[in-house]
């Protein structure tokens, strides 16, 4: 290609700024949120398999006994019987003075050297200061870093077993050589201290969490059957299993939104880089009248896109990393809400993530310049058709989306209706529905402003703006289907949360039917595992005067689905009316009997969407006595825990002759009219005498952090969908700066004919409008339709949650004024810089 | 150079007035023009002689950099640019070469353009006189058509109709003849006259041709920006 083939094409760029500046930020943000995203899963997920990783080292298997803990004396009698590839482990998670939950790993340093390796070995210096020294502690080397307490350092952290002061030692000022390998991997959470302090930190003492095991397959069946029957030996792959595919769910639906962003991205681009040739089609014809052939032409188009995309890519991918800092903490922090606390440290592109995304980049504004290109080379030279014929094939390819849009509408609705292909088939359905009605929008823009056209027949200055909107069809339509997306992902997103939050909101009601509730002074995601002791139960009541207690605890026991959450209760005799049951074999009073005196549980939606349980299934279950077989007559309404819970009364736990060793929470009940803050006091003054820290509560602050967490959770989605309309307000921008520079010399005859530079003004803003209320109207049915699948689709398949469609028409109208406002904004420029005009030159401009 | 009569009795007058565009050399130097009602001038010259511009300078589409513009006896240096644009809207009907009919507007619709612009007619008045005009231009039967369906030839009759809608004192015609075949346009050159003259209004034509100029009450001649009267036996000759 010649040289000053492509200099008289590239030149341009000096005289339109704006239009390139436009088509980079496209590619900017759409390649920066992708790699944002990724970033920020892979960087959590990397934080996640290392703490699993740093948590069961090289075990193959783990010894687990109930959510307690088991007596230490049983790992004494493991290695006298010879079997010594093992580690006792107590562990649990703790909260630093600035509410950072970090994860507290209390082992043997004797045993630990085939498991953890030097980080907790014995033959390293700065272990053997936690078995001389109680009380000292070895946090992740990346905390010195980040957080400044200097080695030695006394740091106050709040456990199950109260708040404890303890030394945080730091490995490298204790080494001689520091910066060894383990000291930078060694980041996240996890915190190792010898098992005593630990013990003394989570409440554990004289008591294990588990024990670590190294076996070959051979030794397997010989360690289970030489276990005590509360024991039980379970493959470590197993553990963390449930949480890592919720977490998985979780990245995929950010991953989907990414896409999205991407997609609108991508209409942006296609829309500049159309304008970019069809305004240069004067210098298309003059390089094919000096004998510039077609594919000379085709090329030099492609190579500007090869540019743009490669300058757009690389800011995009500085910016992604920039903004991958900010949205990592907030997969962090949901990662460690809901499933496992880790700790994320920083942002490690990987070469293969960076590459991926240059790729995407690039190809996306090939692919997006792929059109344009054909159409300069197409059109070029003299004779060319120029925009009318590009507008005139536009037209006749609205008619043949519309066709096609059907067709992808029917394939997404029979995925649905057939439920192919579980999560992947949801979102596979969810993006053919969108690309199906994305593609019908052109159709239905032209009939709808042939329709407005009638209806302002005689009314000359809204009938030109109008028929100029519906004959410049190659430029309205993607920019409304950027608008139409991205508020359509608004008002999908809003009702999905919006749902979801009216969902768990009733549920809290629902379920908190307590007035008071006493739990361990603990961090939220360590009460799972905290005791209190079980004769509390007549203090608590002579205290508060509470007319009914009822307790729960919470632990993981082994199933025949693996390792599952047990909740064992002992609920208010009239507990079963407030449980929001989903299917029930029987009916309450009947179901609440059965619970108490038969082997019988129930599940929750999650528990019996992710295990495919339903009522009359029977669960097996490794409670204290032993392996019972417990039917499951019905499955109630839980947003708890993503991963389900299985809950059983105390009576049936109790039922193998072994008691529940000690309570999670207390629920008391008060009598009608007690004075609620009075009953609080006294039992504050109560707790504050005993050996178990523990606090009371209200349902409103149960209420209070289930809501800030549910919030947490969702935050980053309200991010990706800010970025998202930020995109498609720079669509709708570039499109109308497109559409008026292609209609200026209409504007100029206007202008000379006598329409006053104000009546310039309303024009552009009324086409601005009128695309932003189409936008805005098309997003509703839509979102909706998004909402929907969002929720009986997307999450049902990720989640196992189900929920009640909520439409808050409130926000839906505030996403539709949003549109409209958003369109009308990204008209000022071009109304103001058409009205500015100077007619003359536009007035000499080809037509 | 030129004069007549007194800037008041004038449709059109121009003293002593300059133009340069942005970054280029001065375009026209030091022009004194004058126009009576009724009159139809003709201004010919080489292209980029700037006859073109003395028309755009005359619309108030361009202001001067020197000298005085008065149209309709206001002096366009002293008005801002909405007002010098519900002046021309009231007063000036503009001919262009290349036509610069609205694409997304019909025929008729085109006509009634500066009714609405320029009047307080009521839609159904608009209607009627726009109708009544593009009759007059011969195009009854194309009101509800779009301009692309039209020849060019209907294109610049329709232009003409537009112009003379609303029944200004001048008419601006820039080469209106000048993207067509020489039959077509003879046919609307003669047209345009022959509604000027119904009408009564000024015209001031630019053209390349003087045998079309010669037609016209007055023959000006623009060469480097100099505006010059040309005598008897230079227009027969020319």
């Amino acid at each position: 290609m010649s040289g000053l083939v492509l200099r008289a094409w590239l030149r341009d760029w000096r005289r339109r700024p704006l239009q390139r500046l436009l088509t980079l930020v496209g590619v900017i943000i759409g390649v920066a949120v992708v790699l944002a995203v990724d970033l920020a899963n892979q960087s959590a997920q990397r934080a996640f398999d290392r703490s699993m990783d740093e948590v069961a080292g090289a075990a193959t298997h783990q010894v687990l006994g109930p959510a307690s803990g088991f007596d230490e004396a049983f790992y004494r009698d493991l290695r006298m019987a010879g079997w010594r590839d093992t580690a006792p482990i107590v562990e649990g998670p703790a909260r630093l003075p600035d509410g950072t939950t970090i994860y507290v790993l209390g082992v043997d340093p004797l045993a630990e050297g085939p498991f953890r390796g030097t980080a907790s070995d014995i033959g390293d210096a700065p272990v053997q200061r936690l078995v001389t020294e109680p009380g000292t502690i070895l946090p992740p080397a990346s905390w010195f870093r980040d957080s400044g307490p200097a080695h030695e350092a006394r740091v106050t952290l709040e456990a199950a077993g109260g708040t404890r002061e303890v030394t945080v030692i730091d490995r490298a000022a204790e080494r001689e050589a520091p910066d060894a390998e383990e000291d930078r991997i060694a980041g996240g959470s996890l915190w190792v201290t010898d098992m005593a302090t630990a013990q003394v930190l989570l409440d554990r003492l004289g008591r294990l969490d588990r024990i670590d095991v190294r076996l070959a397959e051979a030794e397997v069946d010989a360690l289970r059957d030489a276990l005590p029957a509360e024991l039980e030996l379970v493959p470590v792959e197993s553990r963390g299993q449930a949480a890592r595919e919720l977490a998985q769910a979780f990245r995929i639906n950010l991953t989907a939104m990414s896409l999205l962003a991407l997609l609108i991205a991508a209409f942006l681009i296609y829309n500049t880089q159309t304008f970019a040739v069809l305004r240069r089609r004067e210098v298309i014809a003059s390089l094919r009248l000096v004998g510039v052939g077609r594919r000379a032409i085709f090329g030099v188009v492609l190579l500007e896109a090869l540019l743009v995309g490669v300058i757009g890519t690389l800011l995009g991918a500085l910016l992604g990393i920039a903004l991958a800092q900010v949205l990592v903490a907030q997969v962090a922090q949901t990662v460690t809400d809901h499933f496992f606390a880790v700790a994320v440290t920083g942002v490690t592109p990987r070469p293969l993530a960076l590459a991926a995304v240059f790729l995407l980049g690039v190809g996306l504004s090939l692919a997006a310049a792929m059109a344009p290109a054909w159409e300069a080379a197409r059109t070029a030279g003299p004779g060319g058709s120029g925009r009318g014929g590009l507008e005139r094939r536009a037209r006749s390819w609205a008619a043949w989306l519309a066709l096609v849009s059907l067709v992808l509408l029917l394939a997404g609705s029979g995925l649905i209706v057939t439920g192919a292909g579980a999560l992947v088939g949801g979102f596979v359905a969810l993006f053919l529905l969108i690309a199906g009605f994305v593609l019908l929008l052109p159709w239905v823009l032209v009939w709808t402003l042939r329709g407005l056209a009638v209806l302002v027949r005689g009314v000359t200055l809204p009938r030109i703006a109008v028929r100029s909107l519906e004959r410049s069809l190659s430029r309205s339509a993607p920019a409304t289907s950027a608008l139409t997306l991205a508020l359509a992902a608004a008002i999908g997103v809003a009702v999905m949360v919006g749902s979801f939050r009216g969902s768990v909101e009733q549920w809290l009601g629902q379920a908190l039917t307590s007035d008071l509730y006493v739990v361990p002074a603990a961090p939220a995601s360590a009460r799972a595992g905290a005791r209190l002791p079980q004769d509390w139960t007549a203090d608590l009541v002579a205290r508060s005067g509470a007319v009914s207690v009822s307790t729960g605890s919470s632990q993981e026991v082994v199933s025949d689905h693996g390792l599952v959450d047990l909740y064992v209760v002992r609920p208010h005799a009239d507990w079963l009316e407030y449980l929001p049951l989903l299917e029930a074999e029987a009916p309450r009073e009947p179901l609440g009997h059965r619970l108490a005196t038969e082997d019988a549980v129930l599940v929750t939606e999650p528990f019996a969407a992710h295990h495919g349980v339903e009522p009359g299934d029977r669960l097996s279950l490794a409670v204290p006595g032993g392996q019972r077989a417990f039917e499951v007559p019905g499955i109630y309404r839980d947003y708890g825990n993503p991963s389900g819970t299985v809950l059983m009364t105390q009576a049936a736990f109790a039922r193998g002759g072994v008691p529940p060793d000690g309570v999670g929470s207390f629920g008391l009940r008060l009598p009608d009219g007690a004075n609620a803050e009075q009953a609080v006091e006294q039992l504050e003054a109560w707790l504050a005498e005993q050996d178990h820290a523990a606090l009371v509560t209200r349902p409103g602050d149960i209420e209070q952090e289930s809501m800030a967490i549910f919030d947490r959770t969702f935050a980053i989605t309200h991010l990706l969908r800010v970025i998202t309309l930020v995109v498609a307000f720079i669509a709708i921008l570039g499109a109308l700066i497109a559409l008026q520079m292609e209609r200026a010399r209409e504007f100029a005859t206007l202008r000379s004919l006598g329409l006053l530079p104000g009546g310039v003004r309303a024009l552009v803003v009324l086409q601005g409008g009128v695309l932003g209320a189409f936008a805005a109207l098309s997003a509703i049915p839509l979102g909706l339709g998004m909402g929907w699948l969002l929720i009986e689709v997307i999450n049902r398949e990720a989640f196992g949650w189900g929920m009640d469609l909520r439409l808050s028409w409130a926000e839906v109208g505030e996403t539709v004024l949003l549109g409209v406002g958003a369109a009308l904004l990204a008209s000022v420029i071009p109304a103001w810089r058409m009205a500015r005009m100077r007619l003359v030159p536009a007035l000499r401009e080809t037509p | 150079m030129e004069q007549q009569g007194s800037v008041e009795d004038a449709v059109l007058s121009l003293t002593d007035v300059a133009f340069a565009y942005p970054g280029e050399g001065e375009v026209l130097h030091g022009v004194d023009f004058e126009l009576g009602a009724g009159e139809r001038v003709a201004i010919v010259g080489e292209s980029g002689s700037g006859k073109s511009t003395l028309l755009h300078l005359a619309a108030g589409l361009e202001a001067a950099d020197r000298g005085e513009v008065h149209l309709a006896g206001e002096a366009l240096a002293g008005l801002d640019e909405a007002a010098r644009t519900r002046l021309r809207r009231a007063r000036v009907g503009i001919v262009f070469q290349s036509f610069h009919l609205i694409p997304t507007l019909t025929v008729l619709e085109n006509v009634m353009l500066p009714l609405e612009l320029a009047t307080k007619a009521g839609a159904a008045e608009r209607r009627e006189r726009a109708a009544r005009q593009l009759a007059a231009v011969g195009l009854a039967d194309k009101e509800a058509r779009y301009p692309e369906a039209l020849s060019g030839g209907e294109q610049q009759r329709v232009a003409i109709a537009r112009a003379l809608v609303h029944e200004p004192a001048l008419i601006l015609a820039d080469e209106p003849t000048g993207n067509l075949d020489s039959r077509t346009g003879e046919t609307v050159f003669a047209l345009l006259l022959e509604q000027v003259r119904a009408t009564g209004c000024s015209l001031l034509l630019v053209t390349h041709s003087h045998e079309l100029a010669r037609r016209l009450d007055r023959v000006l001649t623009m060469r480097d920006g100099i505006l010059q009267a040309v005598d008897s036996a230079e227009a027969a000759s020319a």
